[in-house]
């Protein structure tokens, strides 16, 4: 089996190939290595599988791609490039955004079509709800995203959708509900708390810190990955979240407990397209999938402050 | 302006006299043996053994 991974130097994407090299596939991974962090991070993430002898490294723009030579022996997709990031999606930027997110997705639907893929799972993200009431959030509740990436990502997911409908490409499409573990991106609010706090400076908090989130661990989103790979169905969506909501109050508590030191806090102000709380109802996707979260919040704050101790952050 | 590769290769940890790397985010300089970051401020290493974040 080869399975290509999209975005193999990122997050979730070298955690994904890590697990399916693993498992005895052959992953062929794609990454530009999009300049949002420095690259070092990236090829920090990548250490470990590429020097595995059933790994290929693509480095290149999925745009600019043959893809449907790329995907001719390939299995299964999980499309995780993404140009990521909520409040940087405003303004110029958003060229960006449409071209990573929404025209990358489109082509590689495109080749898909083509292909015998038997499954294209596509990262998608919680921020396609937008500020919603109905929490726990539902996958057939209303998506209204309060950022242009959150307006991006559901573009794509319905792109999936459609090449499903039209072309019977067998596409699921994952809502990824905050993912945090080791390798998370720097722009993401743990690695930045705990970067400062590892340095002993003020952890910028934004809002009052009473909004909360569906914290989900690096690994079970890998899971669920392969679980939609697995699902014999398409066409459908699914959340993916930790199980239980947490305030950013308590999660810095939770820091302060696992490194053994009193956090400095700096108040700011809410800033625009942030959301005020999220949670993931998790029916369907237990139902369907077979997805549950293994990983309490606790056990994998340790480990991510263990990974931001041991690279220094 | 990033710390170059030939100031990076003669640096040593001023505690342990060992090998250190650059960090990730190319603001520290890691002794992987002490478990101390020296951090890169205004483009200086601070090759001081106070100043230095435990990693530990």
């Amino acid at each position: 089996m080869i399975y290509l991974v999209t975005g193999v130097a990122g997050f979730v994407g070298s955690h994904l190939a890590e697990k399916l090299l693993a498992a005895g596939h052959s992953v062929c991974g794609v990454d530009k290595f999009l300049d949002n962090y420095p690259r070092r991070f990236k090829e920090w993430n990548l250490a470990q599988v590429s020097r595995h002898a059933n790994f290929e490294f693509i480095e290149k723009d999925l745009v600019d791609l043959d893809l449907p030579a790329l995907l001719r022996d390939v299995t299964c997709v999980f499309h995780q490039a993404a140009q990521p990031g909520v409040r940087s999606s405003w303004g110029e930027e958003f060229a960006a955004y449409t071209h990573n997110n929404i025209l990358a997705t489109q082509k590689l639907l495109e080749a898909s079509k083509k292909s015998s893929i038997q499954k294209f799972v596509y990262a998608s993200s919680s921020s396609v709800y937008g500020d919603t009431q109905d929490l726990p959030t539902r996958e057939s509740g209303m998506t209204r995203p309060v950022s242009p990436y959150g307006v991006t990502k559901l573009s794509a997911e319905q792109l999936c959708y459609l090449y499903w409908k039209e072309f019977s490409v067998p596409t699921v499409s994952l809502r990824y509900f905050t993912v945090y573990g080791p390798r998370q991106r720097p722009d993401m609010f743990f690695h930045i708390l705990m970067r400062a706090h590892l340095r002993g400076e003020e952890i910028p908090i934004y809002d009052d810190g009473k909004q909360s989130r569906d914290f989900t661990f690096c690994a079970d989103i890998v899971d669920g990955n392969i679980a939609a790979a697995e699902y014999p169905g398409a066409g459908e969506v699914f959340n993916l979240g930790g199980g239980s909501r947490t305030t950013v109050e308590e999660v810095v508590h939770m820091v302060e407990q696992i490194s053994g030191r009193k956090a400095k806090l700096k108040m700011l102000a809410r800033q625009q397209g942030d959301v005020r709380h999220t949670a993931a109802e998790l029916k369907l996707a237990r139902e369907k999938l077979g997805f549950n979260p293994k990983v309490k919040l606790y056990d994998g704050l340790a480990q991510e402050w263990e990974w931001m101790q041991k690279i220094g952050a | 302006m990033p710390i170059s590769q030939e100031l990076l290769e003669i640096l040593v940890c001023p505690k342990c006299k060992g090998e250190i790397s650059l960090n990730p985010s190319g603001d520290g300089l890691l002794c992987d043996a002490c478990r101390l970051m020296y951090p890169i401020r205004d483009d200086i290493p601070i090759m001081l053994i106070d100043e230095a974040i435990k990693l530990d």
